[in-house]
């Protein structure tokens, strides 16, 4: 069964199972032939859009790397960090060129010049990476809880798990380059999401609550 | 002392917000939240206090978002992805282009299907 899939590349699997001349489950050499033929399809008229993507990874890039730099020490597979924020194609057949958002051919070969060179446990933790997410199922109807209306459409749920996700990936960075500023090693522990949190408050990145709070 | 008085009253002030549901069962995002952790540096088992408590700073980052995001739609008529956009571009630049990926992936898996449903049923009929 599928499980940790982002949502689109889980909705992209399961166009590329319809098409009859891939039958093989995603990881299979084969599967390049379905990815290539939509993915051409959808490049013809998407050209405004891979400019909308060209950025994330540029911008991406100074922020994530400051923040992995520091984090590279202890877990000794964020070396890449600072490229893995791109969204680019790994080494799973499935996404090649299915992704293209650098759009151009260079920055792709780039990327792949960097997958190649992952030790096991790098590319273990970029394949969590790319494929961990939020539930849609899940993330909606906590969206709805919170929001007391069932217009919660679509979108709606598939940006705020991108956006959750992220969120995610801030706390675990920051509370990797505190855990290497108190020189500890080993799983992450609570003290130091909370001291993360802590700094990410006061950096503003966090939607200070509305309600006040009337109990401290 | 702040941290974990703020735990505690961020328990006890989630069901402020949420009128529908006061009660959050424990661990909703749990395995999900295993694996990205991992994913992100931590390691590969992660404590389970550690994602019981990401995982209580993530509902209340949804939900403090979702409720500003709220209170910008209410004033445009209904809540719409727009609002969401808003709030991420006043946060910072790298979640924005993210969720300008994200949705445009969307769309373009949607033309693709809908081609492909088209195709499928030329076929069919071509074969009728």
């Amino acid at each position: 069964m599928k499980q940790f899939k982002d949502p689109f590349e889980a909705a992209f699997e399961e166009q590329e199972q319809s098409p009859p001349e891939s039958p093989a489950p995603p990881d299979d050499p084969d599967a390049p032939a379905a990815p290539a033929a939509p993915s051409a399809a959808a490049a013809g008229h998407d050209d405004d859009d891979y400019n909308l993507l060209d950025p994330p990874s540029t911008s991406a890039l100074p922020t994530s790397s400051a923040v992995s730099a520091a984090a590279a020490a202890p877990s000794g597979a964020a070396k890449n960090r600072e490229d893995e924020e791109e969204e680019e194609d790994d080494n799973m057949d499935v996404e090649l060129g299915k992704l293209a958002p650098g759009g151009d051919p260079d920055k792709m070969a780039k990327m792949q010049a960097i997958l190649s060179q992952f030790t096991v446990e790098q590319m273990n933790r970029y394949e969590s990476f790319r494929r961990s997410g939020f539930q849609k199922a899940t993330m909606k109807r906590l969206l709805v809880s919170i929001t007391g209306s069932q217009k919660v459409t679509m979108p709606m749920t598939i940006v705020m798990s991108g956006i959750a996700k992220m969120f995610v990936g801030e706390i675990v960075e920051t509370a990797r380059i505190v855990m290497s500023e108190r020189k500890e090693s080993g799983p992450i522990r609570p003290c130091h999401i909370r001291e993360a949190y802590r700094r990410l408050k006061l950096e503003g990145k966090v939607p200070k609550r509305t309600v006040p709070r009337l109990f401290r | 002392m702040n941290a974990s008085s703020s735990g505690k009253a961020r328990a006890a002030s989630s069901s402020q917000p949420s009128e529908s549901s006061s009660k959050r069962k424990r661990g909703i995002f749990q395995k999900e939240l295993q694996h990205m952790m991992y994913g992100f540096g931590d390691d590969p088992n992660p404590l389970p206090e550690t994602v019981a408590l990401v995982e209580d700073i993530v509902v209340e980052y949804v939900t403090d978002f979702a409720h500003k995001a709220q209170d910008i739609g209410s004033k445009r008529g209904k809540l719409s992805v727009e609002d969401f956009l808003y709030l991420v571009r006043k946060q910072d630049a790298p979640k924005l282009n993210r969720c300008k990926e994200l949705l445009s992936m969307q769309e373009e898996l949607k033309q693709a299907r809908k081609a492909f449903d088209v195709d499928e049923e030329k076929l069919a009929a071509s074969l009728d």
